[in-house]
């Protein structure tokens, strides 16, 4: 299957080691990635914040970049997918306002017309590819216990984006049980990382953070997992701004979902991209293989951070 | 047919009618129609002096065919029919034409066309009244004996007023024993008075009563016929205890092996495979859940059999299918409890300490699981601190848009309970407390004197702490606009709204009832019929029409007996002769008709052609439009009738 | 600019927003609410249909567009779409908060939310990334002159350094 490949900005500048990894997964699941001249989404909270019109006309510059080339776009933001899926649904949905785009996207020698889906990486596993198929391309099982986060962007909102149950979300919890982790149910687990206030009032969305990591500390998991570029950034940079404003001590590990299954693919050169993590985890050694899991061979216990 | 004299009428319903539509145009526009004799208009047609002007000009012009352009006929149909057989004309010589509704209650914003439309409608009524003929209406017997399907309290109370007046009632109940919802409510509100002890003398009159058939475990099949003479095949489940042989004594429970989750008690506690759902029940009987039978070969248990004094045990007891028939039936399939676990953020279902109303009334009640005290089902100890949800289910366009009517007051009276009992410290979140009825508003006052803190605000979420299985409720004031959050709640009571029970459905269907968008089933008229259903001699009562209380259910109860007595007591009722009817010289006897036909009203006769049964025919118009040959008509509403109005309508458009 | 936007928005505003009755569900299950109660999607809205006023202090830019409010209510109102609207009517008074400006002066810049430092570049090179293609500098700035936004985006830019002397 052949995407255009949308990784959004915060994950191409600030997250290339992510980024890597889908890269380093997608061949093994028969996903090609194609690179268009793509802007940011754009981010709902800044641009659409201040105009509507513009952040609907660059959405559907973006999606008509993808359906020139024949393509449903691939995206790997939670941010991303849902301002993109909105627009769409807008486009879709209201001619005027579609037809309106597409007066200024004539002048570029584009047109939206509809014909793209946007789909996310966690979708493309866990509906397409299938737990499954995932399970049978795991070598190295990493078994630590995870909280799991799949992101407000993905799940909501519901009656639109359709990637998981908006209210109880069990799809990433199932894709990590799929390679061998513990998936704990923690308070709060649909609740905002607070990554949207953050350029508004960076106190408040400190203290969204910190209500959202006592949640998971009370769970007191190895590492927290997620499938969106801000939230990793919010989680892991974030964590230790909260801990300065409000003298709390979180120091959780953060891992983009894809990052894991390559470790558990045992692909090549992981070793690289875990060390660009701000908060490291100690994975069970490498040699470690699904057999000797299952045997109960090793029982290897992972460092809590 | 002799030459047609028609007088059309147009009523100005005071300023309804006539503030829109230019009755003057609308008269000058129509009197000098073919056959059209005389046109008047008056204020209310419908008054007395209206009807008089109706009559005095039917005798002076000697009308043969009569256009009253007014309401809907639903309203005053039966009005002006009654006028006409009064002065001697046929009443189905009348043709209603809806100017009020169709015309000037909706198009009140353009009088002009809404003129336009009132004469589109007149003509056409006049085309149609030239063709009119007169029909006979076939008078029937009405059986002096009701039906009444569901055995709650609306059931209960309106079989013992038929019964107390003498009619024989059929009373069918799918559960074990009678009594429905009531039977597991602890206390009323607002007097607090036990719910069992007022509805258990009224559960055994019904077991009791002579003129009462009582057929537990059983469910309406199928409804044939029509007012007055309904037959009505009941399925009745096998229950393999004897109700006449049974003495109670309960020896076959206590030896039997098997514990299952008991229904009764919302799951909270178990009951044997062989049991009685509750002390009080009617017909005081054991039964027997084959279901959960271990089996009943003496190699695999058959203990309750062997242990049995009365010999009231059967294993080979079957299915029966029991026929009856009835002049009148009433449906009082009662409701559910909304589905909690649909608000998936309030975690029922997930979260132990997270329970509904009628789990609390279980555990309110001294008979019940824990012998009427309050417990956090995760470890049974006495909850301290706990939260009412209200509207879970209720006014909520992601579930049921409806309000439940009795869920605030359920709530206050458990509140109130448990505060009394225990000291416990209690919050209700509301959005409206509606404390409607007599005494209500007085009760959640003293409630609220009480100590019970109400918040206004819907709660968002609700969250469990998995260690100490403690809840976390997260609302606003939103008197103060504060946020709220309260940590280590013992136990959080859901208010779940009432649903349309699945039986009322499944009746609806047997029945052709009518249901509203709610699901709940439809009456006649909202105010005036309010007991009434669409279908003639069927009647609705308590919550299988609607959420409500108590009090109100019972009145409904009463209201639908009285509807069936008057109906019963008159004896015989007119049916209006809307049946289709066979020309046998055009019949090729190929019967299309009788496969099509919803009520099987239509067979074949010994000369081989298609005959309809006017008492079963409904006039729905199936065969008419089926038949190849043009044999059938629906009285009426014939071909030529309706044919005349379409082309009325097209003449003064031909070419446009 | 900020006016005449403003009538015609809280017309459609008052609409979308007229089935709400003051449940309350929205703030309760709105994470910033809970830490900084000046956002309460609930008064915002209160605002438009009792008072026919769209609110002006600004506490929406508070909303994380998390959309939880918007997936509760249960009249179907979508809360984070009217704090939205409300965000462009600020917007159009001058009254965004600037790093929200900035970031919509990096778009216009380069095409990306945040300026793209050739570290980044460089770190993505390293890893064997590709380059990846970028829009016509020239396209992205008609597109933002065209709906709008470079307008938005001045006007605050004012707002801001008036503020700052």
């Amino acid at each position: 299957m052949k995407f255009a490949f949308f990784p959004g900005c915060t994950m191409a500048y600030r997250l290339p080691f992510a980024e890597k990894s889908i890269r380093m997964v997608a061949p093994h699941f028969d996903i090609e990635l194609v690179d268009l001249a793509f802007t940011c989404c754009p981010e709902p909270n800044t641009v659409r914040a201040l105009s509507d019109d513009t952040w609907i006309t660059f959405a559907a510059r973006n999606i008509a970049l993808a359906e020139a080339e024949g393509l449903d776009i691939l995206t790997a933001c939670a941010g991303c997918h849902e301002s993109l899926s909105l627009a769409k649904h807008e486009l879709d949905k209201k001619p005027e306002r579609k037809n309106k785009v597409n007066e200024l996207l004539k002048g570029l020698g584009l047109e939206y017309r509809g014909t793209s889906k946007i789909v996310h990486m966690h979708q493309q596993l866990f509906d397409e590819i299938g737990i499954e198929t995932i399970s049978s391309k795991v070598v190295k099982p990493v078994p630590i216990k995870v909280v799991t986060h799949t992101g407000c962007h993905l799940l909501r909102p519901e009656r639109i984006l359709h990637v998981d149950s908006a209210e109880v979300p069990v799809k990433l919890d199932m894709l990590c049980e799929a390679i061998g982790m513990v998936p704990l149910d923690y308070m709060d687990k649909t609740m905002c990382c607070g990554a949207g206030v953050r350029k508004t009032n960076s106190v408040t969305s400190y203290a969204v953070l910190r209500e959202k990591m006592t949640s998971i500390a009370m769970v007191e998991p190895d590492a927290i997992v997620v499938f969106c570029p801000t939230c990793f950034i919010t989680f892991e940079s974030g964590q230790r701004v909260a801990n300065r404003i409000f003298g709390t001590d979180f120091k959780f590990p953060v891992f983009y979902y894809t990052e894991l299954l390559a470790i558990a693919m045992n692909l090549p050169g992981m070793d690289i991209l875990l060390a660009e993590h701000r908060v490291k985890i100690e994975l069970p050694a490498s040699a470690e293989t699904k057999e000797e899991r299952k045997t109960g061979a090793k029982d290897s216990i992972p460092s809590s951070p | 047919m002799p030459e047609r004299r028609i007088g059309v009428f147009l009523c100005h319903c005071g300023s309804n009618i006539a503030g829109v539509v230019d009755l003057e145009v609308l008269r000058q526009a129509v009197e000098n129609l073919p056959d059209v004799e005389v046109v008047s208009d008056y204020k209310y047609v419908c008054s007395k002096p209206g009807q008089k002007i109706l009559k005095d000009s039917i005798k002076k012009h000697k009308l043969n065919g009569i256009v009253i352009a007014s309401c809907s006929p639903r309203m005053h149909e039966p009005t002006f029919r009654q006028a006409l057989r009064e002065i001697g004309l046929n009443p189905f010589l009348l043709e209603i034409a809806n100017i009020r509704e169709h015309v000037s209650w909706i198009h009140a914003d353009d009088p002009k066309a809404a003129t336009e439309k009132a004469i589109d409608l007149v003509r056409m009524a006049i085309a149609r009244a030239r063709l009119l003929e007169p029909l006979e209406e076939t008078e029937v017997t009405i059986k002096k004996a009701t039906l009444i399907v569901g055995a709650g309290i609306a059931g209960i109370s309106a079989a013992l007023d038929l019964a107390n007046a003498g009619f024989n009632v059929y009373l069918v109940e799918k559960e074990p024993s009678i009594g429905g919802k009531m039977s597991r409510w602890d206390k009323t509100f607002p007097t607090l008075d036990c719910s069992s002890c007022i509805l258990t003398p009224r559960m055994a009159e019904v077991g009791n009563h002579e003129n009462i058939t009582l057929l537990t475990m059983a469910e309406v099949e199928e409804v044939e016929g029509y007012v007055g003479n309904f037959k009505v095949k009941i399925r009745q489940n096998p229950r393999y205890v004897d109700i006449e042989k049974c003495t109670s004594c309960g020896d076959c429970s206590d030896i039997c092996p098997v514990d299952i989750p008991a229904e009764f008690d919302a799951f909270l506690t178990y009951r044997k495979a062989i049991y009685i759902p509750f002390a009080q029940a009617v017909p005081s009987a054991y039964v027997l859940d084959m279901d959960n039978c271990l089996g009943v070969e003496a190699v695999k248990c058959g203990k309750c059999e062997d242990k049995c004094e009365a010999k009231a045990i059967s294993y080979d007891d079957k299915e029966k299918i029991i026929e009856v028939e009835v002049g009148t039936i009433i449906v009082s399939t009662g409701f559910d409890l909304f589905e909690a676990s649909k608000k998936e953020e309030y975690g029922y279902g997930h979260f132990p300490n997270v329970v509904n109303l009628g789990e609390i009334e279980r555990m309110l009640s001294s008979a019940g699981p824990t012998r009427g005290h309050v417990v956090k089902p995760s470890n049974l100890k006495e909850p301290k601190k706990i939260v009412y949800v209200q509207c879970v289910g209720s006014r909520d366009e992601l579930s049921n848009k409806y309000c439940s009517r009795v869920c605030c007051m359920t709530a206050i009276k458990q509140a109130r309970m448990i505060r009394d009992k225990t000291g416990a410290t209690i919050y209700v979140f509301y959005i409206d407390l509606r404390t409607f009825g007599k005494g209500y508003e007085e009760f959640y006052e003293s409630t609220a004197a009480a100590g019970v803190t109400f918040i206004r605000g819907r709660v968002g979420e609700i969250l469990q702490n998995d260690e100490t299985m403690s809840l976390t409720v997260r609302g606003e004031d939103t008197l103060l606009g504060k946020p709220i959050q309260l940590d280590d709640v013992d136990l959080v009571v859901l208010s779940t709204g009432v649903v349309a029970a699945d039986a009322t459905n499944k009746i609806a269907h047997a029945l052709n009832l009518s249901i509203s968008p709610d699901g709940f089933l439809l009456e006649a008229h909202p105010k005036l019929r309010p007991v009434d259903s669409f279908n003639d001699g069927i009647f609705v009562a308590g919550m299988a029409q609607g959420p409500k209380d108590i009090p109100d259910t019972v009145a409904q109860a009463k209201a639908a007996a009285s509807g069936a007595m008057a109906l019963m007591g008159k004896g015989k009722i007119n049916v209006e002769p809307y049946y289709s009817v066979v020309d046998e010289d055009r019949c090729a006897g190929c019967q299309v008709c009788i496969s099509v036909c919803p009520y099987n009203a239509v067979a074949l006769n010994e000369r081989g052609y298609a005959e309809v049964n006017p008492a079963l025919c409904k006039g729905c118009g199936t065969c008419t439009s089926t038949c190849a040959s043009g044999a059938i008509s629906s009285q009426h509403y014939t071909d030529g009738q309706i044919s005349a109005m379409i082309q009325e309508y097209l003449s003064t458009r031909e070419g446009a | 600019m900020g006016e005449d936007f403003q009538r015609n928005q809280l017309k459609e505003l008052k609409e979308t927003a007229l089935p709400c009755f003051q449940c309350g569900v929205c703030s309760s299950s709105c994470p910033v609410f809970r830490v900084s109660p000046e956002l309460n999607p609930r008064l915002s809205v209160d605002s438009i249909i009792s008072r026919g006023k769209v609110p002006s202090e600004g506490n929406e830019w508070l909303c994380a567009y998390c959309l939880m409010c918007d997936q509760r209510c249960p009249m179907g109102v979508s809360l984070a779409e009217i704090l939205m609207v409300i965000k462009n009517i600020s917007a159009r008074e001058g009254k965004a908060p600037p790093d929200v400006i900035e970031s919509a002066e990096s778009l216009m810049a380069d095409g990306c939310q945040s300026p793209i430092s050739s570290r980044s570049e460089k770190q993505r090179e390293d890893m064997g990334l590709p380059k990846l293609p970028r829009a016509n500098p020239a396209d992205v700035q008609m597109l933002f002159r065209a709906t709008g936004a470079a307008e938005v985006v001045e006007l605050n830019r004012k707002a801001v350094e008036e503020a700052s002397e």
